[in-house]
């Protein structure tokens, strides 16, 4: 595993150029290499296969075809023995400091390696699910906007009823206006015309009893003192006739 | 005991060819650089979370203006916190206990607060050399001390750094015999 890492941090030196560690920006200041834009290669689901922890697979495979199966544990076995044959490897006390280190180390990522990929592997869930979820407002979002869209239309269809009925509305009002005003009008011109008929009348009736009163004055002017007379003893015996008349109807 | 306790701080050389410069740059391997993916591998993820939270401690008592110190105060932590935990296996050298290194450490970082300080706001620097409160007899004593003080920091820290690793990585192995 360790071995892979210095592959591939010898590639990304070659790559980058730089001794970015932790920022990409510091390290594109100095890129000497071309960026490309093209779309990245989707990450592989599994790391390099690995054997024992630390080999990595592909020494297997290169010593495969000429020694068979057993060909690197071999390699390992006499490359140890060598070392400590020639005393090249000199065991002492950091010996057995590396052999607990090594078996706490192991113990450890037995038992919490799982965890840790976990927790990193939720870590890139939990923003796969951030950016989903704002994805995902938005297209309900969009959906529910398709949904009133719909909604307006439809209204829309309607409203031309709503317009003919307003339309009608509006005509009746001018009509009843234009109506009220004629009968305002006619009115009006009624009131002058019984005006003038008044006038005429009053007039006529003017003139009647002027000449009435004319012909009483000239009647009363020529009545003589002996048509006075005259009148006055016709109308006394007028009356006794009467009186007669109706004492006899009486005592009847 | 063939080996004494002090060999593990020699500084280690092969055939006459120093290696304290590949101990130094070894911790370099250990983290990828971030691609520019959304979606990374499980390293990668790990590194980048780590990074961030840590430098969103470090960062919380500054204000604004102080986030620019960011990647070297980062940068910086990392690579010692990483050589110094690499020097706890067998079999390896931890550079930090060579004095040389953390005074070229300690020296440049101290100098370089010292000097922009004294550049951008020379009165509050100064200000710094005499606490607040203090009587009015003791001001010129206090003014010298502080002075004092501020100069030995770079040798204190530097120091201090080497001293901590030294004694560490010597009680572990006295403790492991």
């Amino acid at each position: 595993m360790l071995s892979r890492l210095v592959l591939t941090s010898g590639s990304a030196l070659k790559n980058s150029g730089s001794f970015g560690a932790c920022v990409v920006q510091a390290s594109r200041s100095i890129h000497s290499s071309p960026q490309s834009k093209a779309p990245l290669p989707p990450l592989p689901e599994k790391g390099g296969k690995i054997r024992h922890g630390i080999f990595p697979e592909e020494l297997f495979s290169l010593l495969y075809p000429k020694t068979g199966v057993t060909g690197p544990y071999m390699l390992g076995t006499g490359l140890l023995l060598y070392m400590l044959s020639k005393e090249i490897y000199v065991i002492n006390h950091e010996t057995f400091a590396a052999l607990s280190i090594s078996s706490v180390i192991i113990y450890g990522i037995k038992k919490f390696g799982p965890g840790v990929a976990a927790y990193a592997d939720k870590l890139n869930e939990e923003k796969v699910a951030k950016a989903q979820e704002v994805k995902d407002v938005a297209v309900a979002r969009l959906a529910q906007a398709i949904e009133d869209e719909k909604k307006e239309q439809w209204r829309v269809e309607g409203r031309h009823m709503l317009f003919d009925t307003k339309r009608n509305n509006v005509t009746m009002l001018l009509e009843t206006n234009y109506r009220e005003r004629l009968h305002m009008v006619t009115s009006e011109v009624k009131r002058r015309l019984d005006y003038q008929v008044e006038l005429q009348n009053l007039h006529r009736r003017m003139e009647q009893e002027h000449m009435v009163n004319w012909v009483e004055q000239n009647v009363v002017k020529s009545i003589t003192p002996q048509q006075e007379k005259e009148s006055i003893a016709k109308c006394i015996s007028d009356l006794k006739v009467l009186a007669k008349a109706t004492q006899a109807r009486a005592a009847v | 005991m063939a080996l004494n306790f002090f060999d593990q701080f020699l500084s280690p050389t092969h055939l006459g060819i120093p290696l304290v410069l590949i101990a130094m740059i070894f911790p370099w391997v250990l983290y990828p650089s971030p691609s520019n993916r959304w979606l990374n591998n499980r390293l990668v993820t790990l590194q980048g979370q780590f990074f961030n939270r840590f430098t969103q401690q470090l960062l919380l008592p500054l204000n604004q203006g102080g986030h620019k110190w960011a990647l070297i105060l980062l940068s910086l932590m990392v690579f010692l916190l990483s050589i110094n935990m690499l020097g706890l296996l067998p079999y390896t050298f931890t550079p930090t206990t060579q004095l040389s290194l953390n005074m070229g450490l300690a020296v440049p970082f101290w100098l370089a607060t010292v000097i922009i300080g004294m550049r951008n706001q020379p009165t509050a620097a100064l200000g710094h050399l005499l606490p607040e409160g203090t009587p009015v007899p003791l001001i010129p004593v206090l003014i010298i001390i502080e002075t004092i003080s501020l100069f030995i920091r770079p040798i204190a820290l530097g120091v201090r750094l080497t001293a901590n690793l030294t004694a560490g990585h010597l009680l572990i192995q006295l403790i492991a015999t």
